[in-house]
């Protein structure tokens, strides 16, 4: 049988940003089926802050069997990457410089090693950065303006993450304008789980997070909210809240650059 | 007069105060010769830490300078651009770390061109450890683990190998790559030593701490040979903090005596010839 291959891109959220609040990371924990999952923390896109480290330990320690891969100190890590990869039951990006991260790890072969660990059925998740990066391109808001950047690629579509300011949301629709793939955008404590291409589920940390599916139509770009669980729903109103039908605006350009 | 382009590369050096790092902190002041030079810090070889650039921005403060640091890591929260920002330095200090992850951030940041159009400026650059080792053709990294070849950028011609006898290890992968034909002849670099060149022409090497020195290897039938090179001394009259390995001594020890029976062919580099 073919391993599923998943990912759960967050918008924001997690242990990195929600400090207190861990369903994003327990949703995940949880797809894994393990009582006690394996999960490796990429920190690369911060470069592999110290600080940052220690936060995911902390957050990880009690409920799985946790380890990092750190590629600015190599010499004192896992001595082989690709098997301590393809070992995991998740592998857990986090956030920072995309053009960094990705500079990072094509340098090391990462890329093909996560694209070998995404086939085999580990679950790749993260925020921001490792959000953006399984995409075939995303809108990162990461230097002073906000650019296209190709990604990896794992997912044909593109990404956008924060997407609660105006500068990220009026850029993705410049860059769909100008032929960026269609794609999905997510909130902070918003996070879209994919099998394959097709987006399955989207979660939410917070009762108001929200994702949206992005496509061009035309002059116009057509957004869509997406129904969105909130993990953390316990009166049957929350629930229904949280399941709301997505409403749909067709954006023309001028609005969506507003 | 034309533009100098220079480069400092530096064996091992930090901004504390252990010996010779404050002299070298002098030196690269004395060299940015301006009042007052804007001396910018790239801590990118290690991911930017935060450690790292607060060192550099109190010894740096102290003296007559603007200490300032670009990380790359965070320009969403602090955004520069980078062009007008590297070339209105006096000085550009690449630090050490992962040359591996310096090279492929710097690309993926195109700050390779920009940092080779501040050299042609005229702006001093300066580096330690893989920060040095990436302006030659290549170098020994420590990045994938075991020490291995790397090619850097190629501004300047040979290779350089740093923390020269504090690792072992590093020497020997250098030596090897040397005398099988790998690498360049170079230069092997201690802790607390450098090589300023000029234009590509080692103009001078220098040395603030005892018995620290500059290696001239090459490739001799099929093994390589390494020749002390002389080195101006840096004073320093500050109290220097320090704790030298016992094995790193013998090893010194060692060589020191190797050289001092080729004492006789020691010899000035570059111009000084």
């Amino acid at each position: 049988m073919q391993a599923l291959r998943q990912v759960v891109a967050f918008g924001g959220g997690g242990f990195s940003q929600e400090s207190g609040n861990p369903l994003l990371d327990d949703y995940v924990l949880g797809l894994t089926g393990t009582a006690n999952p394996r999960i490796c923390f990429l920190p690369t896109a911060s470069g592999d802050a110290d600080h940052y480290i220690v936060r995911f330990y902390n957050a990880f320690r009690e409920r799985t069997r946790p380890s990092h891969v750190s590629l600015f100190r190599r010499e004192r890590g896992v001595p082989d990457i690709r098997s301590h990869l393809l070992a995991q039951d998740v592998i857990y990006v986090g956030g920072g410089s995309l053009i960094s991260l990705l500079g990072v790890w094509r340098a090391h072969g990462i890329d093909s090693m996560l694209r070998e660990a995404y086939e085999a059925g580990v679950i790749l998740c993260g925020l921001s950065a490792g959000s953006l990066c399984w995409f075939a391109e995303a809108v990162s808001g990461y230097h002073d303006e906000v650019n296209r950047v190709p990604g990896l690629g794992f997912l044909r579509h593109s990404n956008a993450v924060h997407y609660c300011d105006g500068d990220r949301r009026g850029a993705f629709h410049r860059h769909l304008l100008d032929g960026m793939p269609s794609g999905f955008a997510a909130e902070d404590g918003a996070a879209l789980r994919f099998v394959g291409d097709e987006l399955v589920e989207v979660v939410a940390s917070r009762p108001e997070a929200r994702a949206y599916k992005l496509e061009r139509r035309g002059s116009q770009v057509l957004e869509t909210r997406l129904a969105t669980r909130y993990l953390g729903a316990e009166t049957p109103s929350e629930i229904m809240r949280g399941c709301a039908a997505g409403a749909t605006r067709l954006m023309p350009v001028r609005q969506a650059a507003a | 007069m034309a533009t100098r382009r220079r480069i400092l590369a530096l064996g091992g050096h930090d901004f504390d105060r252990r010996a010779g790092n404050d002299a070298i902190c002098d030196l690269i002041v004395e060299l940015a010769e301006s009042p007052r030079p804007k001396i910018c810090l790239l801590p990118t070889a290690s991911g930017d830490p935060e450690d790292q650039i607060v060192r550099f921005r109190r010894a740096f403060g102290e003296r007559d300078c603007i200490p300032q640091a670009i990380s790359l890591f965070r320009l969403g929260e602090e955004p520069v651009d980078l062009r007008d920002e590297l070339l209105g330095q006096d000085v550009i200090y690449a630090g050490g770390g992962s040359m591996v992850n310096l090279l492929a951030i710097w690309r993926a940041h195109g700050i390779d061109e920009i940092l080779r159009e501040c050299w042609r400026e005229g702006i001093l650059i300066c580096g330690q450890s893989a920060g040095a080792m990436v302006w030659f053709q290549g170098g020994i990294t420590s990045s994938q683990g075991e020490p291995a070849v790397a090619s850097g950028l190629g501004v300047l011609p040979g290779s350089a190998c740093v923390h020269y006898l504090s690792e072992p290890v590093r020497r020997r992968r250098f030596l090897r790559a040397i005398s099988a034909g790998e690498l360049e002849p170079g230069l092997g670099l201690e802790d607390q030593t450098g090589a300023l060149f000029e234009d590509t022409r080692l103009a001078e090497t220098i040395s603030a701490r005892d018995g620290a020195a500059v290696w001239e290897v090459s490739a001799e039938s099929g093994s390589a040979r390494e020749e002390e090179l002389y080195s101006r001394r840096l004073e320093d009259n500050r109290q220097p903090i320090n704790d030298m390995r016992a094995d790193i001594l013998e090893l010194r020890q060692t060589l020191a005596t190797r050289a001092s029976r080729r004492r006789a062919q020691r010899r000035r580099p570059g111009r000084l010839d």
